[in-house]
């Protein structure tokens, strides 16, 4: 009787608890302190526990607003699961190709894909913006950010 | 008393050439993030405080004052031209807002909020002033059992306080609560949770948890939306100057929900939003004619503009004098101080009484600019609005992703910060409240330090949490605190 996501919601929480908990009785003991680092994590994951159940057995039901928001197209949704894609690249090729060069890169792929089509408006945004913050970083703040395979 | 001088000190960093800079760069970059629909100050605090990385601590700190008003201010702006308020502190704003964007009369809404924000925000940063270095004089004794029990209470209260299912805000909380207890544990060396992963031994950063739950959730309803152009056609928004009739009727909502607005903000858990419902509906109360109110009416806008800014401020008095955070954009804005190294708690006043005045100063500073240098330029930034949405995505993400880089220099941790925003999604989608998640992730860790003092303390006698009467006191207070919703429910059920 899984009807309602909340139920469903529960459930996963329990799960999480359940592996949570056994993570924590399975810490290192020190034996020197009165009380040791498993108490926390201890009590947390029964209170998830105890959560979860009365989240399971919550009646009070999904306010319309609440309904409606959950309520997203499925293009939508494969649109955010590109730009998620397109970040995951992005933080794959971060320290290898350099922010400079990524970043002009995921500006451009991702304003195109989201439906930005005036390519020189983009080109000049992909390259200022990364230029400024890249100077902004290194030379102002001594933050380094990725070089990458660009000299400079 | 050092106080005076440390204002005076303040104002002059907040008045040099660089200061007003600084603080202009914020209040505008604050009200352009705020004005995006779901980006709230949280967000914007938390895409700034990298910038602020190896600033001067005190322009740093004006700077992120404008952020912060700015932010607000830019919340009212979106809720007034389009009825859309972005964070929840702002929805009773667009009640007589909205109507009267809609009769044409958008500048003079913006300046009656702009003004009422103004007054608000500075009554409460005078009894801000007052009450802090009083409050800390009281929270120096304070031990470990003292400190718990006030976290504790903390988070039981936003949890019960904040609108929608408590069960979902307790979650909420405890889930934010055991992503802190990743890493390796401060008193034993223990590492807990990390998976072998040698990465996950520092735990994870506030940062990644504020960008991840707050600014790339919310580019997913950026990205919903990306087609959305009624921004762009509300550009124009007309005279913003006030005749003095309006001034007149402003007066009364003003003054008082400037003292209403500070007591809510003051209190954990409660904060701007409850202030700005209770400041409107007392104001329709006690008003001659309510039935202006919800068509437009100036007292309706100032009251909760007024009492939102007023709490606000408020909210400063616990996260200054005691170090404890009482709502979500307070515990971010604990983490911004903590970045520029500065801790605030009962010893701030005492021990740093520059920096400590140098907040307050700022948060003046704040309030004028704001005022001063904000509400003329308003038709300007809402034509920045017209930026495409597309370009504009792209940019927010980079920003998430270099500001958790430049804490970390770790990749792994933009990979953890991808994960988290797309729980924070997730949890949006279900309507799990984040504040709380963010709230026990900055308290988890003192919670967990002060709860292991007391009791190794006490040598694992947990009685020390009952004996101690303060802390028992805000014990009980917190269990109470769970009756609110019961009592609510009756309510709302009747």
């Amino acid at each position: 009787m899984i009807k309602t996501l909340n139920q469903k919601i529960s459930l996963l929480l329990l799960a999480i608890a359940i592996g949570y908990l056994y993570l924590s009785y399975n810490l290192k003991e020190y034996p020197y302190v009165p009380v040791d680092s498993d108490l926390v994590p201890k009590v947390l994951g029964y209170l998830l526990i105890v959560l979860a159940i009365a989240l399971f057995f919550d009646k009070s039901s999904e306010t319309e607003d609440e309904k409606a928001k959950r309520v997203v197209p499925k293009k939508e949704i494969i649109v955010m699961a590109a730009v998620g894609g397109m970040i995951f690249i992005y933080i794959f090729l971060f320290e290898i190709l350099g922010f400079l060069l990524t970043t002009f890169l995921f500006i451009l792929a991702c304003s195109a894909f989201l439906g930005y089509r005036k390519w020189g408006t983009s080109l000049i945004v992909a390259l200022v913006f990364p230029g400024v913050l890249y100077y902004v970083f290194n030379y102002l703040l001594q933050i380094r950010l990725p070089q990458g395979i660009l000299p400079f | 008393m050092g106080g005076l001088d440390g204002l005076l000190q303040g104002f002059q960093v907040a008045f040099s050439i660089e200061g007003l800079l600084f603080v202009f760069i914020g209040v505008f970059i604050g009200t352009f993030i705020g004005m995006m629909p779901g980006l709230g100050p949280i967000s914007a605090i938390a895409i700034m405080i990298p910038v602020t990385y190896g600033m001067e601590p005190s322009t740093a700190l004006v700077m992120m004052a404008g952020v912060y008003y700015g932010a607000v201010f830019g919340g009212s702006t979106a809720s007034i031209l389009l009825n859309a308020p972005g964070i929840s502190g702002t929805v009773a704003t667009a009640f007589d807002g909205y109507p009267m964007a809609q009769r044409g009369e958008a500048g003079k809404a913006l300046a009656i909020a702009a003004v009422s924000s103004f007054v608000g925000g500075t009554v409460s940063v005078v009894l801000l002033m007052l009450f802090a270095p009083a409050l800390s004089q009281v929270a120096v004794t304070f031990g470990p059992p003292e400190y718990f029990a006030l976290m504790f209470m903390g988070l039981t209260a936003i949890s019960s306080l904040s609108e929608g299912s408590t069960i979902k805000a307790l979650i909420s909380a405890t889930l934010g609560f055991m992503v802190v207890t990743v890493g390796i544990d401060g008193q034993t060396g223990t590492p807990r949770f990390t998976f072998n992963n040698p990465n996950l031994l520092e735990g994870i950063d506030f940062l990644v948890i504020a960008l991840g739950l707050f600014a790339l959730a919310e580019v997913c309803f950026l990205i919903i939306n990306r087609k959305d152009t009624s921004l762009s056609d509300k550009a124009n928004v007309g005279s913003t100057r006030l005749k003095k009739e309006d001034l007149k009727e402003m007066r009364g909502p003003m003054s008082r929900q400037s003292f209403l607005g500070f007591v809510l903000g003051v209190l954990p858990g409660a904060g701007a939003t409850i202030a700005s419902f209770i400041g409107y509906i007392t104001e329709k109360k006690i008003a001659k004619k309510p039935e202006e109110f919800g068509k437009g009416s100036v007292r309706g806008l100032s009251a909760p503009e007024t009492a939102n800014n007023a709490a606000t401020s408020g909210a400063f008095v616990p996260l200054l004098s005691l170090g404890i955070p009482g709502s979500g954009t307070t515990a971010v804005m604990l983490g911004a101080f903590l970045v520029l190294g500065i801790q605030p708690g009962p010893l701030l006043v005492q021990d740093h009484p520059d920096i400590f005045w140098g907040i307050i100063a700022s948060m003046y500073i704040g309030n004028i600019i704001l005022l001063v240098l904000n509400l003329p330029l308003i038709p300007y930034i809402s034509k920045l609005l017209k930026i495409p949405r597309p370009l504009l995505i792209s940019l927010v993400i980079i920003f998430s992703l270099i500001g958790v880089y430049s804490v970390s220099f770790n990749v792994f941790h933009l990979y953890v910060l991808l994960f988290f925003g797309v729980i924070g999604y997730l949890m949006r989608l279900s309507s799990f409240p984040a504040a709380p998640f963010i709230l026990a992730f900055i308290l988890g860790g003192m919670m967990e330090q002060s709860l292991r003092q007391a009791l190794t303390a006490s040598n694992g006698d947990y009685s020390i949490f009952i004996t101690e009467p303060i802390s028992l006191t805000l014990l009980i207070i917190s269990l109470l605190s769970f009756l609110v919703p019961l009592v609510r429910k009756r309510i709302s059920t009747r």
